[in-house]
């Protein structure tokens, strides 16, 4: 199946969406709870693996489904098809603060390597496929690092990095060290391997960031400064029910602030 | 000529790098807007891909001098071409590509080895239990025999005074005292000081305590039709004490249980306690009940009294009909077990022997 080329542009600075433009017949592979709008003609249908040519015959479907079911992931993916006459467009929101990534698979070599839950959406025939780390070291460590997401294909994927993006180009044998959750994706030709760092004393009695990634060149790697994870670890510890205080940000409009937050309830 | 599709990283190049062919042979690098050739002295080769399945063949630039930016990269990710190149490796490179193989197996190796002692710890406990099964009997009896009288005796008398609450002792009367007198006639010269306790119950059944005590329910001794049968189911069961069956029985118990409590965490399971609920239900070894009877028979001899009664006492039970009694389920008898005990009363002759002085029998509680 051929990729559906598709024209898209980017909204917004801190809260971003995409819009995809589709022709009539051409399609867009995304998460359903990541939709935003779609225009007249556009039709949102689930089907079962994601749509790709290579998940075709009923082996592969059943394959693709049984990698998702230990991945915790949905079994379905939702198919946004034009099927009017003239174009149209659907958006996906990113579900938090951050940037919405284009990554056009044809010049990375066919296939990003991301975090599961930065997919946003993709042309259709791009297949999405679980990745599983076989090094031992991420097997026993690696946590978020050690299944990830697979995006085959030779068109557009947008991936979605919590905060900040950072992109940066490894050369041949460069290394970065980074924190396990702040990689967003990478391209296959990098080494991805995770690497103790410090004493087994502060391992054991607690401690964080001791585990790090280490991503070794060639290729491209995109880093997000804020992982989800560290914002809702905030955001539990901030909220007054798990026994953070309220901290008032300036007087007179932190006693406002309580009164004008709308989600009094 | 073989073709390789290759990706290459390098000066000049895109930083996601550039889709290339690579001619195996001639070592020549093309891609569309430009060519270049892989050296022939042999840089590095390591493993590549997120999958674990590529190769990379780096090497540096001659011309822009040392560091990350003169490093050139050839990378085949697609595995079955990845494996073609390891099998046959590029002119030049052997020796590495050699190296990165024994790597491998050794990581192998070193991987396989983690992964099996991480099952043995995780199978440990499941071991223990199965080891245990499989040579407790061995276990029990030398952990028996490190066990000293006086040991024995404190761990009979726990037991007992634990199961004495659920007992309706009778131990005032007349077919106490016979039981008493019965009891000392077949242990003088023992290194235990018996016990003997009579216990209203209508079960057919007598147990022995490690130590030295033994307790015969009413109902046994309703169902004897003589001072010898009960005689000889005494003798019988003073022989689970000297010859230490009840201990070692106690002691399988025990450590199965202690064994178990280990495997599964709870290591506060009441020792005392669980000996005394399993007192009662002691089972014993055809092995052990062919000992007992033949010690049995001895000790009858040596004290006088007609051995007759214990196989006599058999017959009883059988006639008595209805549910086998709780005798039986605890000490196996069988057709054997009555052969042997026929054949080693014919070879012990025959003695005349004075009856039992008591006149009305059963004697009254
Ligand atoms: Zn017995």
């Amino acid at each position: 199946m051929a990729m559906d080329v598709v024209d898209y542009e980017i909204f917004g600075n801190e809260m971003q969406y995409v819009e995809v433009e589709l022709d009539p017949g051409e399609a867009a592979i995304g998460e359903a709870g990541a939709m935003m709008m779609m225009q007249d003609g556009i039709q949102m249908d689930t089907i079962f693996g994601d749509g790709s040519a290579q998940q075709g015959g009923l082996f592969g479907k059943l394959l693709g489904a049984g990698k998702r079911l230990v991945t915790g992931e949905s079994l379905f993916t939702t198919i946004f098809h034009n099927e009017g006459r003239s174009k149209a467009r659907v958006a996906f929101a990113a579900l938090y603060p951050g940037k919405i990534i284009p990554v056009d698979l044809s010049t990375i070599g066919g296939t990003l390597i991301c975090q599961k839950d930065s997919f946003l959406c993709a042309a259709r025939g791009v297949s999405l496929g679980i990745a599983f780390n076989r090094k031992l070291g991420v097997g026993l460590f690696g946590g978020e690092g050690f299944i990830m997401q697979k995006l085959d294909g030779d068109g557009l994927a947008f991936v979605h990095a919590g905060g900040t993006l950072a992109v940066k180009d490894l050369a041949p044998g460069e290394t970065l060290r980074v924190d396990t959750g702040c990689v967003v994706a990478f391209q296959p030709s990098v080494d991805f391997d995770i690497q103790y760092v410090g004493k087994l004393k502060s391992a054991l009695f607690g401690g964080e960031g001791l585990f790090f990634a280490t991503l070794r060149g060639p290729g491209r790697v995109w880093l997000q400064s804020l992982p989800l994870s560290r914002l809702a670890n905030r955001i539990v510890m901030a909220a007054p029910a798990a026994g953070g205080s309220r901290r008032d940000e300036g007087s007179l409009l932190g006693g406002l602030g309580g009164l004008l937050d709308g989600d009094n309830d | 000529m073989e073709a390789i599709n290759a990706r290459l990283f390098g000066p000049g190049l895109p930083p996601a790098g550039q889709t290339c062919t690579w001619q195996r042979d001639s070592g020549l690098i093309s891609w569309a807007e430009g060519r270049t050739r892989l050296p022939a002295t042999a840089g590095e080769v390591r493993v590549a891909g997120f999958d674990l399945q590529g190769i990379e063949l780096a090497w540096q630039d001659a011309r822009s001098g040392a560091g990350a930016q003169g490093r050139w990269a050839l990378q085949v990710l697609a595995a079955g071409e990845a494996a073609r190149v390891r099998a046959a490796p590029p002119a030049g490179w052997h020796e590495v590509f050699a190296k990165l193989a024994g790597g491998r197996r050794a990581r192998r190796g070193r991987l396989a080895l983690g992964w099996s002692a991480l099952l043995l710890f995780l199978a440990l406990p499941l071991l223990l239990v199965l080891g245990f099964f499989l040579l407790a009997d061995d276990l029990a009896g030398w952990a028996a025999s490190r066990v000293s009288v006086k040991q024995e005796v404190a761990l009979g008398d726990a037991s007992f005074a634990a199961m004495k609450p659920r007992l309706a002792l009778r131990d005032d009367g007349e077919a106490a005292a016979v039981l008493r007198e019965l009891g000392a006639r077949l242990t003088r010269g023992s290194v235990y000081t018996y016990r003997f306790h009579l216990v209203e119950d209508k079960s057919i059944n007598a147990f022995a305590v490690p130590g030295g005590i033994v307790v015969v329910h009413s109902g046994l001794l309703a169902a004897t039709r003589s001072p010898e049968e009960l005689a000889g189911v005494l003798a019988h069961e003073v022989q689970h004490v000297e010859l230490r069956h009840s201990l070692k029985s106690i002691m399988k118990q025990l450590g199965l249980s202690a064994v178990w409590a280990m495997a599964s965490g709870d290591l506060a399971g009441a020792m005392t306690g669980k000996a005394a609920q399993h007192m009662m239900e002691l089972k014993f070894s055809r092995d052990a009940e062919r000992e007992a009877d033949s010690a049995g028979l001895d000790a009858l001899l040596r004290a006088g009294i007609d051995p007759a009664g214990m196989p006599a006492f058999f017959a009883t039970l059988d006639k008595a009909g209805g549910a086998p009694p709780a005798l039986l389920s605890t000490h196996p008898a069988s057709a054997a077990r009555r052969e042997a005990l026929a054949a080693r009363m014919q070879a012990k002759g025959s003695h005349p022997f004075e009856p039992l002085p008591y006149r009305s029998w059963p004697p009254a509680l």
